[in-house]
């Protein structure tokens, strides 16, 4: 009944590392299933959400006044399904984590790496390796949905040498390509923003341990913690307004507003990209601290 | 080897393990023992390096689990055989933890048929039966072919078949010369499998010994006996230094004189007696008695309650 059993080396160089945990904890994420239904909903709902958003404000093209137009943003439209995306990649950040401490299979995986940070890292990377991937396709298929939408509504691609950022009297809606104004930079980021994201959540996961717990505190930082700042008096809003998690997601997102009455309310895209970096940074890394030093 | 030196942990102001030490050595079953809530599982923990002690230390083959360089190809676990994603295949579920310590991928199905789920290997783990996962559980142990083996209560949930397959499997890696750890609240069960015996109780340590030693020192022989003339059967007995228990029935317990001292006895004072029979106390009573004063709940029906 017993086969016969092949010996496994007791004694072997080096130890269980970041590679061992990369390659364990890809096997966890493709295994089940919620993890699939997550990505199809981010790419779907992700493409779907950003062309109607798009077909609804080219519809209301013809009802803008000058200011409007100058503010109408063909690439954040095209990008509007990270709203929901956002939701998505956050719990699916928080569940690698937040799962295993409800089911109890967070002490195997320890005791399999008794390294705790190599857990840590192989969750992140394997997390944020699927999480970019699938994001960055969202992202530009999306983009280019969203041009086609712009154009079946009479969109009219930009003359040679003119951007969205100077041309404001148009009267034809803006139709952009990838390489235009800043539009790369902006869909290449949404992706960026997505993962940035996921890892946070990750991080919270590793903080609070629960699922419930860590997505409220997820949910809130993103939707809660800019109504909180709003009821505030402005002169204590405004310095934060710009650091809001939510507001450097926009700030990386979007191309026109930085002309408008918006200007000086964002952080430059590439700020909010690093500030948002740092702000997952000191997640993941309290995470780690707090696997390594609390018992499992 | 398993070493224990001064162990201690406390969570809040449960002083769960204290100053507890012990050694499990190769080649041998030893029973990890205590009632529930003794701090067995806490011990299991700070083994693998799960728990950090407050006090002592614990090491593997003179190192601590910690700087396993391989943990898994030097120390397998069962400690919560339900302790795995629903919605994992079992197979995926072994391969996850195989490519975690570079085990070669073949194992994951050889240990999946030596605990007999090589059928089941692609089912969800949650539709497994206790029993299916704690085989499971007992496979993921197996799986680096390491040379020490942790199981927290594996016979648990298992039927009449399992239990005997577990029983044979632990003597057999035990006879392969690893060492082999089981803790269980069962003192029946554990007489069946183990040789060596770690007690606990409330966190420290009862006894340190061997199954058959544990039994003979800590039982004292009873003898039930019956008489039409009791009352003077028991001056008798008295009298010969033997003490008396006199039960509701009208039998007496007598402890302190073998059988042969009290038919002797009897017959020197013209005495009948309708039963001489010897009461051989079970292992539950002795693990019982000493363990009395350390289980933390009773239950209204007394000791046996919590077992």
């Amino acid at each position: 009944m017993t086969a016969v059993v092949e010996p496994v080396a007791r004694t072997r160089s080096g130890r269980a590392g970041v590679r061992q945990a990369v390659l364990s904890e890809w096997t966890k994420l493709r295994s089940v299933r919620s993890t699939w239904i997550a990505l199809v909903v981010v790419l779907v709902a992700g493409i779907g959400l950003s062309a109607l958003v798009t077909n609804i404000e080219a519809g209301r093209w013809s009802m803008l006044g000058p200011a409007d137009r100058a503010q109408f943003d063909p690439v954040r439209f095209s990008q509007t399904g990270e709203f929901i995306s956002q939701f998505v990649v956050g719990v699916l950040g928080a569940l690698i984590v937040t799962s295993e401490y409800a089911s109890g299979s967070i002490r195997t995986t320890v005791a399999t790496l008794p390294r705790r940070t190599t857990v840590v890292a192989g969750k992140g990377i394997v997390i944020a390796l699927v999480i970019f991937v699938v994001t960055e396709i969202t992202a530009f298929v999306s983009f280019f949905v969203g041009q086609l939408v712009l154009t079946a509504h009479g969109g009219r691609a930009l003359p040679a040498g003119s951007s969205i950022l100077t041309q404001i009297r148009s009267s034809a809606i803006p139709v952009v390509g990838i390489t235009d104004s800043g539009a790369l930079r902006a869909v290449f980021l949404c992706g960026v923003y997505l993962t940035m994201l996921t890892l946070m959540a990750l991080g919270i996961g590793f903080i609070l341990r629960h699922t419930a717990g860590a997505i409220s505190l997820y949910v809130g930082l993103l939707l809660v913690l800019p109504l909180i700042v709003q009821i505030l008096p402005s002169s204590l809003s405004d310095p934060i307004e710009r650091y809001l998690p939510s507001n450097l997601g926009l700030a990386m997102i979007v191309v026109t507003t930085r002309k408008t009455d918006f200007a000086g309310v964002l952080l430059s895209p590439w700020a909010a990209t690093a500030t948002l970096v740092l702000y997952t940074t000191a997640f993941v890394a309290v995470g780690a601290w707090v696997l390594v030093r609390r018992d499992a | 080897m398993i070493e224990a030196t001064g162990l201690s942990k406390s969570y809040g102001r449960t002083r769960a393990v204290d100053d507890l030490s012990f050694e499990v050595r190769p080649g041998l079953v030893t029973g990890f023992l205590g009632p529930n809530g003794s701090g067995k599982s806490t011990t299991m923990r700070m083994i693998l390096g799960l728990d950090r002690p407050d006090a002592g230390r614990v090491t593997l083959d003179g190192r601590r689990y910690h700087d396993l360089p391989w943990p898994l190809r030097e120390v397998g676990a069962l400690l919560d055989a339900n302790a795995v994603h629903p919605g994992r295949s079992a197979h995926d579920h072994l391969l996850g933890l195989a490519q975690s310590n570079a085990i070669p991928r073949g194992r994951v199905d050889q240990v999946l048929e030596q605990v007999g789920l090589d059928g089941v290997a692609g089912r969800r783990v949650g539709k497994f039966s206790l029993g299916m996962s704690q085989r499971l559980g007992i496979a993921s142990a197996l799986l680096g072919d390491p040379a020490v083996l942790l199981f927290d209560e594996p016979v648990n949930g298992l039927d009449p078949e399992g239990i005997l397959w577990v029983r044979t499997l632990l003597k057999s890696l035990a006879a392969e010369g690893r060492t082999i750890f089981v803790s269980s609240h069962l003192m029946s069960e554990m007489a069946l499998t183990a040789t060596n015996l770690v007690v606990i109780g409330r966190g420290t340590l009862i006894a340190d010994t061997t199954v058959d030693d544990f039994i003979a020192s800590n039982t004292e022989s009873t003898v039930l006996v019956r008489s039409p003339e009791a009352g003077r059967l028991t001056g008798v007995l008295l009298a010969s230094g033997a003490s008396v228990d006199v039960r509701p029935d009208g039998g007496l317990l007598v402890t302190k004189a073998s059988p042969s001292d009290i038919g002797d006895a009897a017959h020197g004072a013209g005495v009948a007696i309708h039963e001489l029979s010897p009461q051989q106390a079970s292992l539950e009573d002795v693990f019982m008695e000493l363990t009395s004063d350390s289980v933390d709940f009773h239950g209204a029906s007394g000791p046996a309650a919590a077992l």
